[in-house]
């Protein structure tokens, strides 16, 4: 990195950026103190303007990121405690294209992809993430290109057709972690070991990218702060076993932005831990994420970003929250299994584990566990036509729900990042209906 | 018998157990209906008929079901079939790595070593070193026939040479081998003179695609199909049954589901169309198949640039050849004659 190219980087990130992130952060903050009283929902989060600072300040990074530092771009369920280490500032596409959706931009952008000749059949995050790789079109500023690229297929096969389009478009070195779809209660003892060995073979590659040799004791730190960070996520959502639940699975999709794409970074377990005291001291203080809870609902699948706030709003009318969700539970549940002092041979069980890379009977067990665990009255099943992997299946999922489980269950057909494929009329129906259905 | 789904299995070890391979592609216009309790809409035709043909009693016949995992729709049908629809036949998953390093075929050999542990199980069968090896053998000698076959395609109109090939998916290999020594025995007849294309995809379903290219005037010189071109293995070389099983396995020309880097796709095409003197590339992909979706862009420029004409037709295998897709071929035929 060339001494300009670094001064430009500290004046824009970490003077200007920085100051004028926090203005706004202070501004939020003194906003949120008098916040317009909403008439079913609880008041929001304390926490949410240093979430937006957090993740603004991340994206801020990003703008300059090539100025300073070597940059990865990485699947969400990549083990980026080994590139953390070696000091890249990694980038998630997926946490980009979720931005791009929340921000109503996801189709303008999807569209430059589909004018290239992306189908629309295809992942609505990956066409996202084309359409801004080739138009330069996104809401936060600009995203820099990466050196090095990193995918694992422990949440979908997409990423693994997405990254290869990557690798092409930007002619860097693309790391594979092909994890063995695990069909039954465990993964085969040849499926982790292959795992590891990837693992293995990928921190050369990596530190060849980066320039540097791997520290071990660096390795282990970051493993520890993810571990920590994931941790404390997981309490977060502990503490709506809680009636009322003072956070909602809406606020989950929010504030789950830094323990995904900034996990093994100490602020980002500071951050947990404040969320943590925020959400004892709401239940301390009677607040709840919906006011008048009657009814709990585990939500499944993506979120749909892009009514994220007429679903809360619209449940929250009738007394209902969202209460847990298999999405959010995922960058949380494995966090036991992350070994600090071991990192990569933990790394090889954690990253085989996360609930996408397993059978449709183990995502049925971890619904009905959610449910006593939060003791729900219903669920929500995303039909998300974008996510295959997480779809497939939900079909059954709902009838065993219904039939063995006496549990109110819907399938909600939408798509996590494509507006087009929401029909408000035809959802506003569902919703209707099933809302009948509980309250009967 | 086994029902095995696309795309890649080991074909020798079944048959060292005794168990006849019969491959399910959709299979094509069969009703669909019967699979909509259990998967989207969004699914592809292959995965969303081939449970249709199962639950219809279609598969009655087969004692195990074996499902390799090539694409998240193939593993959702796996795990759907473990779990919840639990047929009376075992199902066996077998999942493919992405990549053909050293590291993979470790992996696969270890895979296969599970497979047969399974079919030991299920056949109460335990074959040795030699019967895999006779058994590998016999596979390999009915590949070459099919290399042999896919350089003399120019014997048999596209129709037929495709239906021959093809019945590599259902014949046992010893009598795929007769049938291929008899059509080689035949005195050549040269190529047809139609227009030479290149076809690339999952299927070529409905199989009257291929008569009415014949018709508008075209024909089929190579292809890089799931079903046929890209499951050219390769020879084996080692003496250890289930290396070779593996080497072979992962020795195949480039495949998206196997992690193939797109410029390695691309080249293989490229290599196809000038050893063909082909005039131009149709992608004929099956509607939701996200493997070949992807590559799609890359490959059409790729082409464009090396001047090599495409077309992309998208198909559903439950629906007959629509009369739009015809045309579309004609006309593409038309412009590159
Ligand atoms: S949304 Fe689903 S298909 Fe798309 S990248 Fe994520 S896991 Fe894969
Ligand atoms: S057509 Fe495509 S999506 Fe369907 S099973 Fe085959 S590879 Fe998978």
């Amino acid at each position: 990195m060339s001494m300009i190219g670094s001064l430009q980087y500290h004046f824009n990130v970490n003077l200007m950026g920085r100051a004028l992130l926090r203005i706004n952060r202070l501004r939020n903050e003194l906003q949120s103190r008098s916040p317009s009283p909403r008439e079913h929902l609880g008041p929001p989060l304390k926490i949410a303007p240093r979430m937006k600072e957090l993740v603004a300040r991340h994206w801020l990074q990003g703008r300059y990121a090539n100025l300073h530092d070597k940059v990865a771009w990485v699947t969400s369920g990549a083990p980026v405690e080994l590139l953390k280490a070696l000091d890249y500032y990694v980038l998630y596409p997926e946490n980009h294209a979720a931005i791009c959706g929340t921000a109503r931009m996801a189709l303008e952008i999807s569209a430059e992809a589909e004018k290239a000749g992306y189908s629309s059949d295809i992942c609505s995050y990956a066409r996202t993430d084309f359409g801004t790789v080739l138009s330069g079109k996104t809401p936060v500023g600009r995203l820099p290109k990466p050196d090095l690229l990193l995918a694992c297929t422990n949440i979908c096969q997409t990423v693994l057709a997405w990254y290869r389009v990557l690798a092409e478009h930007f002619r860097v070195p693309l790391i594979i972690i092909d994890t063995p779809f695990v069909y039954h209660e465990q993964a085969p003892e040849h499926a982790l070991e292959f795992v590891k060995k990837q693992l293995e073979d990928a921190v050369p590659v990596a530190e060849q990218v980066a320039g540097r040799s791997l520290d071990m004791n660096t390795f282990m730190e970051t493993s520890r702060l993810s571990q920590l960070a994931s941790e404390l996520w997981m309490q977060v959502m502990d503490r709506n076993k809680h009636t009322p639940a003072p956070i909602s699975v809406i606020d989950q999709f929010i504030h789950m932005a830094p323990v995904v794409e900034m996990r093994g970074d100490a602020h980002t377990v500071d951050f947990y831990a404040a969320l943590l005291e925020e959400i004892d001291a709401r239940i301390a203080q009677g607040i709840s994420a919906v006011r008048n809870e009657r009814k709990r609902l585990l939500w499944d699948n993506l979120p749909i970003w892009y009514r994220l706030r007429y679903l809360g709003e619209t449940l929250g009318a009738h007394g209902i929250a969202l209460v847990a969700s298999t999405y959010t539970n995922a960058w949380g549940e494995l966090a036991q299994f992350i070994d600090p002092s071991r990192p990569l041979e933990s790394m090889a069980r954690v990253y085989t584990y996360p609930i996408l890379n397993r059978g449709t009977g183990h995502k049925l067990s971890t619904m009905v566990d959610m449910i006593q665990k939060y003791q729900l009255d219903g669920v929500i099943l995303h039909s998300d036509r974008s996510c295959k992997p997480y779809s497939i299946g939900q079909m059954d999922q709902r009838d065993r729900l219904l039939r063995e489980h006496d549990m109110p269950a819907l399938l909600l057909e939408a798509d996590h990042n494509d507006p087009r494929a929401f029909s408000q009329e035809q959802v506003s129906r569902h919703l209707a209906a099933f809302i009948e259905m509980l309250e009967a | 018998m086994a029902a095995v789904l696309p795309i890649h299995y080991p074909r020798s070890l079944l048959r060292a157990f005794n168990v006849l391979p019969i491959e399910v592609w959709g299979p094509p216009q069969i009703d669909a209906g019967l699979g909509a309790a259990h998967l989207q809409a969004y699914v592809c035709s292959i995965v969303r008929n081939a449970l249709a043909f199962l639950l219809s009693g279609g598969l009655e016949v087969t004692d195990l079901i074996v499902v390799p995992h090539a694409c998240d729709s193939l593993q959702g049908l796996g795990s759907i079939l473990i779990d919840f629809i639990q047929p009376r036949q075992d199902v066996l998953p077998l999942y493919l790595p992405r990549g053909n390093g050293e590291r993979h075929i470790g992996y696969l050999i270890d895979e296969l070593r599970a497979m047969y542990e399974r079919l030991s199980k299920t056949t109460q069968r335990a074959p040795g070193d030699d019967e895999l090896m006779a058994s590998i053998q016999r596979e390999e000698t009915a590949d070459e026939f099919l290399a042999e076959l896919h350089q003399q395609r120019g014997k048999l109109t596209t129709y037929d040479f495709y239906r021959l090939i093809r019945a590599r998916e259902y014949l046992p290999a010893e009598g795929f081998i007769e049938l291929a020594q008899d059509i080689l025995k035949q005195q050549g007849a040269s190529r047809t003179a139609g227009i030479p294309i290149v076809f690339s995809g999952i299927v070529p379903e409905p199989m009257s695609l291929l008569q009415s290219i014949t018709e508008a005037g075209g024909e089929v010189v190579a292809d890089d199909l799931a079903c046929c071109g890209r499951r050219l293995y390769p020879p084996g070389t080692s003496k250890d049954p289930f290396r070779r099983m593996a080497e072979r396995l992962l020795g195949v020309p480039p495949d998206p589901t196997l992690g193939s880097p797109i410029s390695a796709r691309l080249e293989h095409l490229l290599g196809m169309v000038k050893k063909g003197e082909a005039k131009g590339v149709v992608f004929y992909s099956v509607k939701f198949c996200e493997p070949e979706l992807f590559d799609l862009p890359m490959l059409r420029d790729g082409l464009q640039e090396a001047g090599v004409p495409s077309l992309t037709i998208e198909v559903d295998l439950s629906d007959p050849l629509s009369h739009q897709a015809r045309t579309r071929i004609e006309a593409f035929l038309e412009m590159i004659a």
